[in-house]
């Protein structure tokens, strides 16, 4: 079955009903032209959130680590005084540590929505599949 | 459809007016924005040539120094780091105001952002790829560049992460990086629709390469609730890292020695100075733009002013900045510093720094009038000299302070050569040559962002 509306308003609406229902997003499929905080507020009342913020935390932290380790390993892999400064120097390393917890936090999100979205689907980069500006639902009727 | 509706929702009002055909709306706004990719004018052509025609000099500029020795440039003692360097900070301060319009005023939610943030953040990559150009240019053997990345030598030796030009190469490639990545996503939906595109004719390679890059995206819910997600997060992480990436560049020189680098108020003073050339780039490239694609309707005199008052916001902290710094030679007591700072203003290179204190205390200040904030002509044309300023605050950072240290024994001059001068054209082409292909390529707007307003007023 198939629903569609041209404002956000009905389809709210017809999703909230759909929901109470008791039907959930295992067996339908929505589309929308644009993200829509309130639809996100409605599903996740029924649903899980997106557990992209997980992505993103193991990045950060992976990145820190890593920046403290690596300076610190390679301080230690051929020991040589520069500069009068201790083998260990925070406050230099922080800088290293610190953007590489910005990249690593920014590549594992953007992993992150790879995995979870199932992206990039090859069979829908040449799809003729047109949404448009409307909002749908797709209800899976076979189960 | 009727125009009404669009004009409603572009000139309108702060209320949520409510629109009466959302959907129309949202059509009409996808054809606005996409009617300028695809078979470009005259117009289009003649900017690319030129473009293409100063890469052609800045690239036989650049043979030239490579094949001939570093001896071409201008560049010996004790003024070892020249326009070359002047250039790459430049060019990395225009990258600023891209993330800074796409991540910080995200997170603020200033509603204004949206009408800037594609093109600033095109800007921003374009910018960074232009930068990292410099550092290469700058090295005597280009062929070596690869022994910054860390790595150990022959001898097991790593390199020193205690300098700050390693600091650099991770601020500056993480900022590239997650730049590409952040401009990317916001890019998808809109590369999505791109692909059914009337221009866009069935079987033609472009047809393929916007399928390849919406990575099949279709618009499902689930789609959009992780993307939600991940813009916040990306805007989290790269607002500090803008903030970031230009205090490392600082420390390229403050960290040095040199009186007129050691400065403690360098971070915050370069940050608020990148803001302020990138805004004024912004206005450059849009203002064009706006009026070639015919997108007044969307990029309102309103928003352009909001623009212009950040300009002038950051434009203030850069004067305070530089009176500060001077105040701060005279009050210090030391002998260098003061000397630093008397040369500077009356020394051989007093027409660098007041061309700079004009340009970028000056200009900003007829922005208190709302008459000329308000006038798009004077928008353009205030841009123009604020870049200039800018660049030439570099160079009096750069090239006076090393031109006069502690030995008068080893002061010295500096002439930039025509070859730095030649590669400094070519990287204006390399950059222009970007943002034309890429205002005929991508929407030049985010149309997702653009729709998404449709329904929450603005």
């Amino acid at each position: 079955m198939e629903y569609r509306f041209d404002n956000k308003k009905d389809f709210m609406e017809k999703l909230e009903a759909l929901f109470k229902d008791g039907m959930r997003l295992k067996r339908m499929k929505i589309y929308m032209p644009h993200p829509e905080h309130d639809v996100e507020h409605l599903v996740e009342k029924y649903e899980k959130p997106s557990r992209l913020k997980f992505f993103t935390l193991v990045g950060g932290l992976t990145g820190c680590l890593t920046g403290f380790a690596f300076t610190t390993y390679t301080v230690f892999s051929w020991p040589l005084v520069t500069g009068g400064k201790p083998f260990i120097s925070i406050p230099p390393f922080t800088v290293i540590a610190f953007e590489l917890t910005i990249l690593l936090g920014a590549l594992f999100s953007f992993a992150g929505i790879m995995i979870l979205a199932r992206l990039p689907k090859i069979s829908k980069m040449f799809a003729e599949e047109v949404h448009g500006n409307e909002y749908i639902i797709i209800i899976d009727d076979a189960r | 459809m009727s125009s009404r509706t669009t004009e409603t929702f572009a000139a309108g009002g702060h209320a949520h007016e409510h629109v009466s055909d959302p959907k129309a709306v949202k059509d009409q706004i996808e054809q606005d924005i996409y009617a300028s990719v695809g078979k470009p004018g005259r117009l289009f052509w003649i900017a690319l040539a030129l473009s293409l025609g100063a890469v052609g000099i800045g690239a036989v500029c650049w043979a030239y120094q490579i094949y001939t020795g570093l001896g071409v440039a201008g560049i010996t003692n004790p003024v070892g780091w020249g326009v070359y360097i002047v250039d790459f900070v430049f060019w990395v301060g225009i990258a600023h105001s891209g993330t800074l319009i796409s991540a910080i005023l995200f997170l603020f939610r200033a509603k204004f952002r949206s009408k800037f943030n594609r093109a600033a953040e095109a800007m921003t990559v374009f910018a960074v790829l232009t930068a990292g150009l410099f550092p290469l240019v700058h090295l005597g053997r280009v062929w070596f560049f690869y022994w910054l990345f860390p790595y150990p030598n022959q001898r097991l030796l790593w390199i020193n992460f205690r300098s700050p030009l390693i600091w650099d190469v991770f601020a500056v490639s993480t900022y590239l990086t997650v730049s590409v990545v952040f401009w990317y996503i916001g890019l998808v939906p809109d590369i999505s629709l791109a692909r059914r595109l009337k221009q866009v004719k069935e079987g033609k390679i472009a047809r393929v390469l916007y399928g390849i890059f919406s990575g099949g995206w279709s618009g499902s819910f689930k789609e959009w609730q992780h993307y939600g997600q991940l813009y916040k997060y990306m805007a989290a992480l790269a607002a500090p890292l803008v903030l970031s990436v230009h205090s490392v560049v600082s420390w390229d020189f403050a960290m040095g020695v040199v009186y007129g680098w050691h400065t403690t108020i360098f971070a915050p003073y370069f940050v608020a100075g990148a803001i302020f050339s990138g805004c004024a780039m912004v206005l450059t490239l849009v203002i064009p733009m706006r009026k070639i694609y015919r997108l007044e309707k969307y990029i309102s005199i309103d928003d352009l002013e909001k623009l212009a008052k950040l300009l002038m916001f950051t434009g203030l902290i850069v004067g305070y900045a530089y009176i500060i710094e001077l105040a701060l030679a005279v009050y210090s007591g030391n002998v260098y510093e003061y000397e630093q700072f008397m040369y500077r203003m009356g020394g051989d290179y007093a027409w660098a720094y007041w061309t700079m204190m004009i340009c970028n205390i000056g200009t900003p200040l007829l922005l208190f009038f709302r008459k000329l904030r308000r006038s798009i002509a004077f928008l353009f044309a205030i841009s123009i000299p604020v870049n200039i300023g800018m660049w030439f605050e570099r160079f009096n950072i750069i090239i006076i302070s090393l031109a006069k240290d502690f030995d008068p024994y080893a002061f010295g001059l500096y002439t930039p050569s025509l070859i730095e001068l030649g590669i400094t054209l070519g990287s204006f082409g390399w950059f222009f040559t970007y943002y034309l292909g890429f205002t005929r390529t991508l929407p030049v707007l985010s149309v997702t962002e653009l729709k998404e307003e449709v329904e929450h007023g603005r």
